[in-house]
């Protein structure tokens, strides 16, 4: 048995830079760490300044999703001043954010992901030539197109919001912008070309709501041979690589899932609240532990630092949160190795445990049958969990199902916006309050918790689906999700762990998005590969 | 063929994403029509870990031809906060720079510090060439690259893609000489006009026309009286060359942050500073447009709004 110590420094394409530190045993992942090597101290900016600073602050935590922070920072305020916020206002908040994330979803999949899939390992599948035609970076025709038309819907985000990235267009009772008619006919038209130009003739090869008609895995598998369109899209091709060369075999995680939800049905929340707000969803939070599904509380959150370069001896709930930073070289010392927090949730019954954040916890989300009207239900994943279990593939494809989806509902809120009518109501500006905001960024669970005092904030702090997913061990040595998830990986070529990438790319985590970002080893030799030279 | 190397240090990657939604060039176009060899990008790089890390020690002792190096995001000085591929980024700048023969600052991080280097300042973070609107920065005030040149700082949170595809085909096309730089190293052709500069508000702005409130509010008027908008103090195209090839913070109702001068982000965001005016005695405006004194600005302004047509008290961005 040959056991190897292998250090990936760095792992880019996470959006933000990533190390890897991970321990082979014959050919498989036996234990993992990820190591975020970055810190800027937002929450430390942000303390004694204007409480509307998060709005124009916290966006630049994560230029990727920096309208998501915006949203978030938004509602933050909304509940923590008690504000009204019309319902146009709230279509306009719903169509801005899911523009954003409509344009992450091609732009990640083939500029971040899926350039992975043309390494040499996989030469010998009879899908290679085909895969390298495709998805080989910068020349490849799907690339190409999926990456150049990514910027479409963030078009339709500069039409209510200025520009993308980083507007800080959204406040506490409203938006800034009313839009005018030709800004809304301009914002259909732009969704549609995207739709008829990428999303239905490049990637699925069929009508979206062909797609959306998929209910099962065999659903799925049947849709693919269904005709040639399909079975030769992006997507349907994409299904059958997968199959190939084994992405749904591995990258599991822990199998639990948090989803904090997005998207507010406008009559529902005209009066934000954080008591009010799981009901007022559309895009459905919920807890998937044990498998089980649970109410989202956000009350039940706490960061742990015991594995992460700050001071701290428990669990906080961020309303209580503290960023204290420490000397980093004695921090390490005490066997500290990460600038990321662990975010955890108290799950009844099973306690604090590490949750996956991102497109796979709304999916699980979405599959309780338990809802309103309003909400979305959708019990594909679910159907595909039991028959698949998690893996890199599932993952993606929980993501790009997100696609057509929220296609749907952004022109749907398009066309329920009242031109004539209110997009901000102007609030009072107490002097102290509490806030609560939260959404979901592409990548997962969004949160903010803001502390108001004397008309300056006296505590902020910022969870990210990255910290949630690429956190370190906590206090009980529970690894984080994307430790748990490399563990088990196969690596075929140690001198290129393309492995790693796959599972820890299809977390899609933006480091940066990190608050709390890391460290590599320094001054350890490149490629070093120690026997058995556990850490 | 220009080899390019585009780190990123105490970063977002919002620049990243803003170069991104670029066309004529998009970056497809750079690479395969202009024939820009990027060597490794943090959101585009193929290469993982030791291959990628080779690239950088390649550059970095000259092994392989570096002819742009690309930064973005703020140089951390304080150790520990910023490790990248082994070694601290501070070190990677400082070789990366001295071997390339054109260094770039992309967004205001790179250029002066931006928001990280708002007091505390908890990562000591500081701009390639400038410490907010101090020259000297992380390479110092007389640095020049092997070509001879300072650091080209192309400022903005983020940068707008074309000022960064432009000056990048520039470069690449052997345009270098016509790079005319201002006192903070902006190219002259994107930083001389004002945010101001194509304003669809400009008009209420000569009028003295105030905008009342967000939302339906910003139908009509203009945002410098109440809403604290930078653009007639700030230098950028933004009206010029419109976002995303749609619209600019301030053609949609909102106020310019000033965000590619380096005081952004503008009185630290402290109390009462967020998108409201600053004001003397609760009417005059603390800052009057660039060049103008105070007098004469109140001088003009109560001409102006004498000479105020009703349009000019009206909604123009109607539905």
């Amino acid at each position: 048995m040959t056991s190897t110590d292998l250090f990936v420094s760095p792992l880019g394409r996470v959006e933000g830079d990533l190390d890897v530190r991970v321990t082979i045993t014959d050919g498989v992942v036996t234990d993992a760490w990820t190591e975020a090597a970055m810190f800027r101290g937002f929450e430390m900016i942000l303390k004694g300044k204007d409480p509307q600073a998060g709005l124009i602050v916290t966006p630049r935590i994560c230029g990727i999703c920096g309208g998501s922070h915006l949203y978030k920072a938004c509602y933050a305020l909304d509940t923590a001043w008690k504000t009204h916020v019309p319902e146009n206002a709230t279509l306009v908040r719903n169509i801005a954010q899911a523009c954003e994330t409509l344009q992450s979803i091609p732009r990640y999949f083939y500029a971040l992901f899926a350039i992975d899939l043309v390494n040499k390992n996989y030469a010998k599948s009879k899908l290679y030539d085909e895969c390298v035609r495709r998805f080989a970076p910068y020349v490849g025709t799907a690339y190409q197109k999926g990456v150049v038309l990514s910027n479409k819907p963030v078009e339709v985000y500069a039409l209510f919001g200025g520009q993308w990235p980083h507007s800080s267009f959204m406040v506490p009772g409203g938006v800034m912008s009313a839009p005018s008619l030709a800004d809304i006919t301009r914002a259909t038209a732009i969704l549609n070309h995207w739709k008829d130009n990428w999303l239905e003739a490049e990637w699925l090869g069929c009508s979206i709501d062909r797609w959306l008609e998929i209910k099962t895995w065999e659903d799925m598998l049947e849709w693919v041979e269904e005709n040639e369109s399909q079975y030769n899209s992006d997507c349907g091709f994409f299904i059958r690589y997968c199959l190939d060369v084994g992405l749904h075999k591995y990258g599991g995680g822990v199998g639990n899932y948090i989803a904090p939800g997005t998207y507010f049905e406008p009559s529902l929340y005209d009066h934000p609240t954080s008591e009010g707000r799981n009901a007022a969803l559309i895009g459905r939070s919920g807890v998937y532990a044990g498998g089980k599904h649970f109410e989202y509380d956000h009350l039940r959150v706490s960061e742990d630092v015991s594995h992460s370069y700050f001071k701290g001896d428990r669990p906080l709930h961020p309303w209580e949160g503290e960023t204290i930073p420490l000397d980093v070289e004695e921090a390490r010392k005490a066997g500290k190795y990460s600038w990321a927090k662990s975010p955890r949730y108290d799950v009844p019954d099973l306690g604090r445990i590490p949750l996956e954040a991102g497109p796979l916890a709304r999916r699980m989300a979405a599959g309780n049958p338990d809802r309103a009207e309003h909400q979305d239900y959708d019990p594909l994943f679910i159907d595909m969990m039991a028959k698949l279990g998690p893996s890199v593939f599932v993952r993606q494809m929980a993501r790009m199902h997100e696609g057509p989806k929220y296609f749907k509902w952004v022109m749907d809120w398009l066309s329920r916006i009242d031109l004539h009518g209110s997009f901000y109501t102007k609030p009072e500006e107490p002097q102290s309050g509490k806030g609560f905001g939260a959404t979901e960024a592409a990548r997962g669970a969004l949160q903010d918790w803001i502390v108001i005092e004397d008309g300056k904030i006296e505590n902020y702090q910022v969870v990210t689906p990255t910290a949630w997913n690429i956190g370190p061990r906590d206090s009980n040595s529970t690894n984080g999700p994307i430790e748990s998830a490399l563990i088990g990986s196969p690596i075929v070529d140690i001198e290129d762990p393309v492995e790693l990438g796959h599972v820890a790319r299809s977390f899609d985590s933006c480091l940066v998005c990190t608050v709390h970002a890391y460290d590599g080893k320094t001054g350890r030799e490149l490629n070093k590969f120690v026997v058995n030279g556990m850490v | 063929m220009s080899s390019v190397l585009w780190l990123q240090g105490g970063a977002c990657s919002g620049n990243t994403m803003s170069f991104l939604n670029a066309e004529e060039p998009n970056v497809v176009d750079l690479i395969v029509d202009f024939g820009l060899e990027l060597l490794w990008h943090p959101s585009l790089g193929l290469e993982l870990g030791a291959n990628a890390q080779k690239i950088f020690w390649d550059c970095a002792r000259g092994d392989r031809p570096l002819d742009i190096f690309v930064f973005e995001g703020t140089v951390i000085e304080k150790d520990g906060y910023d490790v990248f591929a082994e070694r601290q980024m501070k070190d990677w700048v400082t070789d990366l720079a001295n071997a390339a023969s054109i260094v770039v600052a992309i967004g205001d991080c790179a250029c002066w510090g931006g928001i990280p280097a708002m007091e505390p300042n908890p990562s000591q973070s500081t701009g390639l060439q400038f410490h907010k609107r101090d020259k000297g920065g992380f390479l110092g005030p007389d640095w020049k690259s092997k070509a001879g040149l300072p650091v080209i700082n192309i400022p903005g949170c983020p940068s707008h893609p074309d000022w960064i595809t432009q000056i990048i085909v520039a470069l690449a096309t052997g345009r270098t000489a016509d790079i005319a730089l201002d006192d903070l190293h902006r190219p002259q052709t994107f930083f001389k006009t004002f945010t101001q500069t194509g304003c669809t508000r400009v008009q209420f702005f000569d009028y003295k026309q105030s905008t009342v409130s967000f939302g339906e509010g910003t139908r009509t008027g203009c945002l410098f009286y109440e809403f604290g908008c930078r653009g007639p103090m700030t230098h950028s195209p933004c009206n010029r060359i419109l976002w995303n090839r749609q619209s600019s913070k301030t053609r949609a109702g909102m106020p310019c942050l000033g965000c590619t001068e380096p005081e952004f982000p503008f009185f630290d965001l402290n109390k009462g500073t967020v998108f409201k005016t600053q004001k003397i005695s609760g009417v005059i405006p603390k800052e009057v447009p660039e060049g103008a004194d105070h007098l004469t600005y109140m001088a003009q302004a109560s001409a102006a709004r004498i000479a105020a047509p009703q349009w000019s008290k009206e909604d123009m961005f109607v539905v």
